[in-house]
């Protein structure tokens, strides 16, 4: 045998060992270079267990009355938050306060979520919200993700464009989508642009009391209003808001408010209305102080913009506002400052109803067509200014330069989207790092669960070029939503303990039932794994009233604990409540049905959650 | 006759050890912490001279299960005269290195030692009563038990681990300042 043979395939077996070993056999598809990041699509939306989403989405419910939570970059839904409809998952709209909140309604149509904001950027303390179907705005505290006010806002019918709060959320606007007569008093539609109004309201909140409040309204003419925003910085004494059916139409809306080429763009201070407010220019009408342009002049100014427009949206940096024609493809740059300069000379070509119409030219600063981009509807901004518009007919994101015109880049969005929302994407200061395309259809993406498709939000990756790289079913309507930074929001573990709440019972031997003639009031204690309804009762868990009787569990969850949550419910009364750690919560219901009801805890609590029941024991009459 | 007195250095390490025990009082003596799947972060019982800390209440609320009774200041009379008793050794700590005497020291040592003893058996009293004087209703059952003063031990899906808190270490470096002396101030 030669010599060299063993020593050649020797270090032939060794190539080889060393080749499987080490050697990369996969075919290198990672071109990420782009993107500026080297983790791959399913990485960056990758949570790893134990670790958390860098943000809050949240995503307004439309017609579902409810705030959906969501986690970024994940797109895990974390939590339901009823604002406007019953949830019995968590006693909303069954318990004392949320039933006397929602006034007898039992929905809402949830748009456009809005972030409590301190010099133009998220505080993390409030979430507001609108309900179109029933005219009405809500208060949410991001300390324990629950609504603590919600109020009926009179002579408007939908706050569409609502809810745009200002820079120090010294008000938010809630501008009407129906316009209807004030008081929405009978009067017949051949009256329409003499009696009717589309009112909108100015609305304060206070943080300590938690208190919505209508400061003013101003009687705006019967228009339709859709969109809205609030200035900033050098612009953040003025707002914007879009308007259709200038027409003032009141039939076949779809054709008859499509007619004029132009519609305003209704530009306001409400630092000006404030003082007109104050010195009593105002009419004093449903309660409210109310401000009717073609009477009390000052503050609130036309724009002529492309017909039927949607969005209005104010840059970062406050100097400009972009507005979309909805039928007309294009994005409409305009200048605060030329606005402001025409303001001051009067530079107005006419008046409506009262109210002086600035000229197009002098306020427009360019009109942006990019090619065969359909539908623009609402933009988003980046932490470089780059705007990012909605195409809803064209079902796309087109990015591009608000300073030049210029079309950066376009992405492919399934399908129909009507909002985007960008990481703090409305604020002084955009994070630029992601935005979720709200698609209104989502034919075939997902798993079909009938005619009826679930509609989805699309994460996008705005690093660099654009890419759709998550996609995520939500229940209807991804209408508007809200990024926010996770650590801006510090919620609360347990209730703290309030000494003064006299409906509160911390001590067990306290528990107890007190009657009043025919009212019966139970002071209550829930904790693991038992109700105590009366200490020194035979049978501490039982509460025995009167046919007729009135009435009114106060029951606190004694576990100081972090997600120790208690129910309550009592079978068949139709009622249930839920006390979150160290919670007090007061059910008020009249004993009509006389009969055994055993009544048990809902939100399982612990190893014997099972046995934390009772009996409700109703006496009949005679 | 007339005894040595106590070196001037040893008189100072005595006043120092009073100091100490004066401190302790501040610090808490003794901890115990739970651990459960779902209490990672883990559950305290801290025990100082004069009160009791950490989550007491969910303690008791998870005790409930085994019919354990509930910690509180009340079952721990204790409590209500320990840092008298703890003033008072420091008083008498500071007496001695006053004095500077021999015997007056090995009095006081001695004072600490049944005092040591005293604690340590009262809390293992207490440990006992508590893991043993368990209700016979109790939803779940377990073995009677007793958790150590110092260590680990395991309850159902609990584990206990029981330490010595800042207070106990300034009591151990009080009687080591308090044995120097014997050392140092030896008669040759």
């Amino acid at each position: 045998m030669k010599k060299w043979i063993p020593i050649a395939s020797g270090l032939l077996a060794g190539f080889v060992a060393a080749t499987i070993s080490f050697a990369d056999f996969s075919t290198s598809t990672n071109n990420q270079a782009a993107s500026g990041s080297t983790k791959s699509d399913a990485e960056k939306v990758y949570v790893p267990f134990g670790e958390k989403d860098d943000y809050y989405l949240f995503a307004s419910g439309g017609h579902s009355g409810q705030m959906f939570i969501y986690g970024v970059p994940s797109m895990r839904h974390i939590r339901t938050v009823p604002v406007f409809s019953q949830d019995s998952a968590t006693g909303y709209g069954f318990d004392e306060h949320s039933k006397k909140m929602m006034g007898g309604y039992t929905w809402g149509d949830l748009h456009h979520p809005a972030f409590s904001e301190t010099k133009g950027d998220y505080d993390g303390k409030y979430m507001f919200a609108t309900d179109v179907g029933n005219s009405r705005a809500a208060a949410m505290d991001l300390e324990t993700f629950t609504v603590k006010d919600i109020i009926n806002v009179p002579n408007t019918s939908g706050p569409h464009c609502a809810a745009f709060v200002t820079e120090n959320t010294e008000y938010m606007f809630l501008p009407t989508r129906f316009a209807v007569p004030i008081g929405s008093d009978y009067k017949p539609l051949d009256e329409y642009s003499q009696q009717y109004r589309g009112v909108m309201s100015a609305v304060t909140f206070d943080q300590n009391q938690e208190k919505l409040n209508i400061a003013y309204q101003v009687a705006l003419p019967p228009w339709s209003y859709d969109l809205s925003d609030a200035g900033k910085k050098s612009s953040a004494d003025w707002a914007v808001m879009t308007t259709y059916n200038t027409e003032e139409a009141t039939t076949n809306l779809e054709i008859n408010a499509s007619q004029a080429d132009r519609d305003f763009i209704v530009l306001f201070n409400w630092k000006e209305l404030e003082k007109m407010v104050a010195e009593g220019q105002y009419d004093e009408v449903t309660g409210q102080k109310m401000i009717f342009p073609e009477k009390h002049k000052g503050g609130i100014y036309l724009v002529p913009v492309a017909k039927s427009p949607h969005g209005v949206d104010v840059t970062p940096d406050g100097k400009h506002f972009i507005a979309s024609g909805k039928l007309a493809p294009s994005m409409t740059v305009f200048s605060f400052d030329k606005a402001f300069e025409a303001v001051k000379n009067q530079d107005f070509s006419g008046e409506r109803n009262g109210i002086p119409i600035l000229k197009y030219e002098s306020v427009m600063e360019r009109e942006v067509n990019p090619e065969n981009a359909l539908g623009p509807l609402h933009t988003q901004f980046d932490d470089k200014g780059m705007a990012y518009t909605t195409m809803f007919i064209s079902s796309e994101i087109v990015k591009w330069d608000p300073k030049t015109g210029e079309t950066l880049d376009r992405i492919p969005v399934q399908y129909s989207p009507g909002h985007s929302v960008a990481a703090e994407g409305d604020t002084v200061s955009p994070d630029g790092k992601w935005l979720i395309a709200l698609n209104k259809i989502a034919k075939d993406s997902y798993l079909s669960v009938g005619p009826s498709h679930p509609e989805s939000m699309q994460l996008i990756d705005i690093n660099g070029k654009m890419k759709v790289i998550q996609s995520s079913p939500v229940n209807p309507e991804p209408h508007y939503a809200q990024i926010i930074k996770a650590d801006k929001i510090k919620t609360i573990e347990v209730y703290p303990k309030d000494e003064n709440n006299k409906l509160a019972t911390y001590k067990q031997e306290d528990a107890k039932i007190v009657r009043n003639g025919n009212e019966v009031h139970v002071y209550g204690i829930a904790m693991r794994s038992k109700f105590i309804f009366d200490a020194k009762a035979k049978r501490p868990d039982v509460i025995e009233v009167n046919q007729g009787d009135k009435v009114f569990i106060h029951l606190t969850n004694t576990d100081f604990d972090e997600d120790i949550t208690h129910g309550f419910a009592i079978n068949s009364y139709n009622l249930n409540m839920e006390v979150q750690p160290g919670q007090t919560n007061t059910l008020e219901f009249t004993a009509d049905k006389a009969g055994t009801f055993p009544l048990y805890c809902t939100n399982f609590c612990s190893a014997l959650h099972q046995e934390m029941t009772g009996y409700f024991l109703v006496k009949p009459k005679n | 006759m007339k005894a040595k007195k106590l070196s001037l250095l040893s008189s100072i390490l005595i006043a120092l050890a009073a100091v100490l025990v004066v401190l302790s009082l501040y610090f808490p003596w003794w901890q115990m912490i739970f651990f459960a799947p779902q209490y990672p972060e883990g559950l305290n019982i801290i025990v100082y001279p004069n009160k009791l800390e950490g989550e007491i209440d969910i303690v008791n609320g998870l005790n409930h299960y085994i019919g354990m009774e509930n910690f509180s200041e009340e079952n721990f009379p204790e409590l209500a005269y320990l840092s008298y008793l703890v003033i008072g050794l420091a008083v008498i700590t500071l007496l001695t290195a006053i004095l500077r005497k021999k015997s007056v020291l090995y009095g006081l040592i001695g004072l600490f030692i049944i005092g040591g003893s005293l604690g340590a058996w009262d809390l293992s009293r207490a440990l006992r009563k508590f893991g043993t004087n368990l209700s016979p209703t109790a939803p779940i059952k377990i073995d009677p038990f007793v958790p150590p003063l110092l260590g680990h031990n395991t309850v159902a899906n609990f584990v206990t681990e029981s330490i010595l808190g800042y207070g106990s270490y300034f009591l151990i470096a009080a009687f080591i300042l308090l044995l120097i002396p014997l050392w140092k101030d030896r008669t040759r």
